[in-house]
């Protein structure tokens, strides 16, 4: 399966920002990795920069989970394919 | 010759070459154009600049471009309006209207960041230029793309109001009407650039677009007479313009042009649009996006691409931020018309609305000099107005029917006061 980089802004608010949200996503998805590049965290908001790599179809699939969990997903500019 | 050094990230200040990028591979950050001030000392003085073109290319050494200017050759230099009858009005000493309605060609301040975005886009060599508006942006992409005969394809949220489309459509640019807010289109568009490699002047062409916006501050401050305004207030929506007048007279101030009076900058944003603003009132870094709804559509941008600089700047120049509701809006559209003459869309009017508030509370002292910026030309936006004003009745031709009409209350937009007959006065 190829492989593929995503660049994306996650926003955290509502409360999922005292979630584990990267986590469990992890848990879900083993094979996809994610650097955290940038990170801001307050009360009620978080946003971070993260890249992920993985197999292309489970790099899809795990930002659509972190939309499931409520976390608002962001393509950098320039970036592509990230639904939500 | 040229005095731009590289792209750099705002965030951890890693440098780039001169080409189409919009962020930082390392952390995401922004990246924007720096210069090589030193350079400049000596070269760029008050003389060279005066010797320039009456537009905003007589700051093109702050600008980054490598040959000739190629699009907006008259955008800019727009007036610089000392405001005494609002001024009176509003009770404060010193106050200017920096007017962009009417900048060159398409009537809004975006006017500026295109000519210069077009520019480097030939530069580039892309065969295709666009971008993601709310309508002014547009407007200015279409106009700047057919008379430098480049390809133009411009996309907008579907609601646009009606005037807004004329004004764009009538330069034959391809129009792309989106399904969704300003947010979701400027979405679309980062995807679309990377696609179809064209040049997005907001987006895959954004650092050279913004700085662009810093010929508003330069304007300001060189009309003033190479000197700042002690308060700034600038409308908010993606974020570009203010942090940008910021860095133009810091710019200035750098380069010895200007003393540094501590400048401090002032946000304006419409309530039912308001994450930067709100933000700053309530001392966050972050902004929660907010889903606008507001008459005030040129503004209306729920996730400013450069709303967290805007909070910085206002911070770091010990500024503050208000918001006006819709009917404050109109109010100061009014106000602004009747005692300047000037017809701002509802960006102008959120702005001066908020001057009001910022100066009513105590923000703004009353006795220092402010600085108001308009962006845009109330004529593209004559909805938000109708029903404004009562119908205006037909009399018949006769003088008896004038000078009972006289009589009459007037609808209109200032209290009129029966004025006898000049023989009745002699």
């Amino acid at each position: 399966m190829p492989t593929a980089t995503r660049k994306c802004w996650l926003t955290f608010e509502g409360g999922h920002q005292n979630e584990p949200c990267l986590w469990k996503m992890s848990r879900k998805y083993p094979d996809v990795s994610f650097d955290i590049r940038q990170a801001s965290v307050q009360k009620d908001i978080g946003i971070m920069a993260v890249l992920f790599k993985g197999p292309e179809e489970d790099v899809q699939a795990a930002l659509d989970y972190l939309i499931e969990l409520g976390v608002k997903v962001d393509p950098v500019e320039g970036g592509s394919n990230v639904s939500g | 010759m040229s005095f731009v050094k590289a792209l750099r990230c705002k965030e951890c200040g890693a440098d780039y070459g001169i080409e189409p990028r919009t962020v930082c591979d390392s952390d995401f950050g922004p990246v924007e154009v720096a210069f090589d001030y030193e350079a400049m000392k000596g070269k760029v003085t008050r003389a060279s600049i005066a010797a320039g073109p009456q537009s905003l290319w007589r700051y093109r050494d702050l600008l980054p471009i490598e040959g000739e200017p190629k699009a907006g050759l008259n955008s800019g230099w727009t007036p610089l309006v000392r405001a005494k009858r609002l001024a009176a009005e509003l009770g404060v000493k010193e106050l200017y209207i920096k007017d962009d309605s009417v900048n060159y060609p398409t009537f809004s301040y975006k006017d500026r960041v295109v000519a210069v975005a077009l520019t480097k886009a030939m530069e580039f060599g892309f065969d295709t230029v666009g971008c993601a508006s709310t309508g002014n942006l547009a407007h200015s992409v279409a106009a700047h793309a057919a008379a430098a005969g480049v390809r133009a394809c411009v996309m907008i949220p579907h609601d646009l109001e009606a005037g807004k489309m004329v004004g764009m459509t009538v330069f034959g640019p391809r129009v792309v009407r989106i399904r969704g807010n300003y947010d979701d289109v400027n979405r679309l568009c980062s995807q679309i650039a990377d696609k179809y490699k064209w040049a997005i002047v907001n987006v895959n062409l954004r650092p050279y677009y913004t700085e662009g916006a810093k010929t508003h501050g330069f304007e300001i401050a060189e009309q003033l007479g190479w000197r700042l305004p002690q308060h700034t207030v600038v409308p908010v929506a993606g974020g570009t313009i203010l942090p940008k007048i910021w860095k133009a007279y810091q710019e200035f101030i750098t380069l010895g042009l200007v003393q540094d009076n501590k400048p401090r900058m002032y946000g304006a944003q419409a309530q039912g649009c308001n994450p930067v603003v709100k933000a700053i009132q309530e001392g966050q870094d972050l902004f929660h996006p907010q889903k606008p709804n507001t008459i005030a559509k040129s503004i209306a941008i729920g996730n400013p691409a450069d709303g967290y600089y805007v909070i910085k700047v206002v911070n770091e120049s010990g500024g503050y931020g208000a918001s006006a509701t819709d009917p404050e809006i109109i109010d100061a559209i009014k106000l602004l018309a009747r005692t300047e003459g000037i017809f701002t869309e509802p960006a102008g009017g959120t702005t001066l609305a908020c001057a009001i508030k910022l100066i009513q509370s105590g923000r703004i002292p009353k006795d220092e000099s402010i600085c108001v910026s308009i962006t845009g030309n109330g004529l593209k936006t004559l909805e938000v107005m109708q029903g404004q004003f009562e119908e205006v009745p037909v009399i018949g031709a006769k003088l008896s029917d004038f000078d009972a009409a006289m009589n009459e209350p007037t609808p209109g937009n200032a209290p009129w006061k029966a004025a006898e007959p000049a023989a009745a006065r002699a």
